[in-house]
């Protein structure tokens, strides 16, 4: 297993590791930052003083315990609906392919994407918020036309790595598609 | 002809314009700044309120401004998302025909399938 530092778009540090558990079947995960203690603390501080603010001038102590509900519940929904730990993906060679996010909570949302389906992986450019980015993408093959592409699934969307990590997974992912046309296709 | 060169006709339009528009700013002004009461002893009664002499140029400045921040919404809104096949492909790329090769020749212009420039791109050749 090997693990290497980039960067992601937005300047945090982020860790790819490459497990090869065969020939033909590999597994890439790209680690996000944890979320740090510093801006929690620094975000729920902000929030608590302006409702501390906000009871001064209306003398309602309502504000001081929604103010507190409302800190608590939207951490829990940001660790278990936005913050994502870790994003991987596994290629099997003739099986599929695998997308993993993993939740700062705990929970994991999964897609599997059969072989027959999977036209490439290729990293496209597009313009994204006044941005020119890089992003590593499957393109999902069109059942009725075989040079056509019917979908495009995105990766790696919260952690968005930059150009030099997203050439190592390239050329891992396509180690393992290139075995698909010497081996001969079973349907 | 289209040709930007000056022309006979092209000095009266822009003559009459600017005494149009000169003639169209003065009665403005009169509108806006003499009194009701000296147009009434005129005997020209029947004028909008004096309310938009200041009001139009407000809802136009106004306009114009938001006009910058739709313009800008609209580029971004229209952008094709990361995950529609518009970022990749488009009608004309899929049913451009395949010219034959010729030797000794440049190769006719086409658009390169996203997997060919990538493994142009980032597979070094060995």
């Amino acid at each position: 297993m090997e693990e290497w530092w980039y960067r992601s778009a937005s300047g945090a540090r982020i860790a790819l590791r490459r497990r090869q558990h065969s020939a033909s079947c590999r597994e890439l995960a790209v680690r996000c930052p944890r979320l740090r203690l510093r801006s929690l603390s620094a975000a729920t501080s902000a929030a608590w003083l302006a409702a501390y603010g906000l009871f001064v001038l209306t003398e309602n102590s309502m504000v001081l315990s929604a103010a507190i509900i409302i800190t608590l519940v939207g951490l829990i929904i940001y660790l278990h609906f936005v913050k994502i730990d870790q994003e991987s993906l596994l290629v099997i060679g003739s099986l599929g392919i695998q997308v993993t996010s993993s939740y700062a909570s705990g929970k994991e949302s999964t897609t599997f994407i059969e072989m027959s389906q999977v036209k490439d992986v290729v990293i496209n450019e597009a313009i994204h918020m006044q941005k020119v980015i890089y992003y590593l993408c499957i393109l999902l093959q069109d059942p009725g036309d075989p040079q056509g592409v019917s979908e495009v699934v995105p990766l790696f969307q919260s952690s968005k790595p930059r150009l030099d990590c997203l050439i190592e997974v390239y050329k891992s992912c396509q180690e393992i598609l290139e075995q698909r046309k010497t081996a001969p296709q079973s349907s | 002809e289209n040709s930007p060169s000056p022309l006979p006709e092209r000095a009266i339009y822009g003559f009459a314009l600017f005494l149009g528009s000169w003639f169209g700013f003065m009665l403005y002004l009169i509108w806006a700044y003499v009194p009701e009461t000296w147009l009434f002893s005129l005997g020209l009664t029947y004028w909008p309120q004096k309310y938009w002499a200041v009001a139009l140029p407000v809802y136009l400045l106004v306009a114009i401004g938001i006009g910058y921040i739709l313009l800008f919404g609209i580029n971004m809104m229209s952008t094709a998302p990361l995950n529609s096949t518009d970022t990749v492909t488009d009608n004309f790329a899929k049913k451009q025909q395949q010219k034959k090769f010729q030797e000794e020749a440049i190769p006719a212009l086409r658009d390169i399938p996203i997997s060919e420039v990538n493994r142009m791109f980032f597979l070094p050749e060995k």
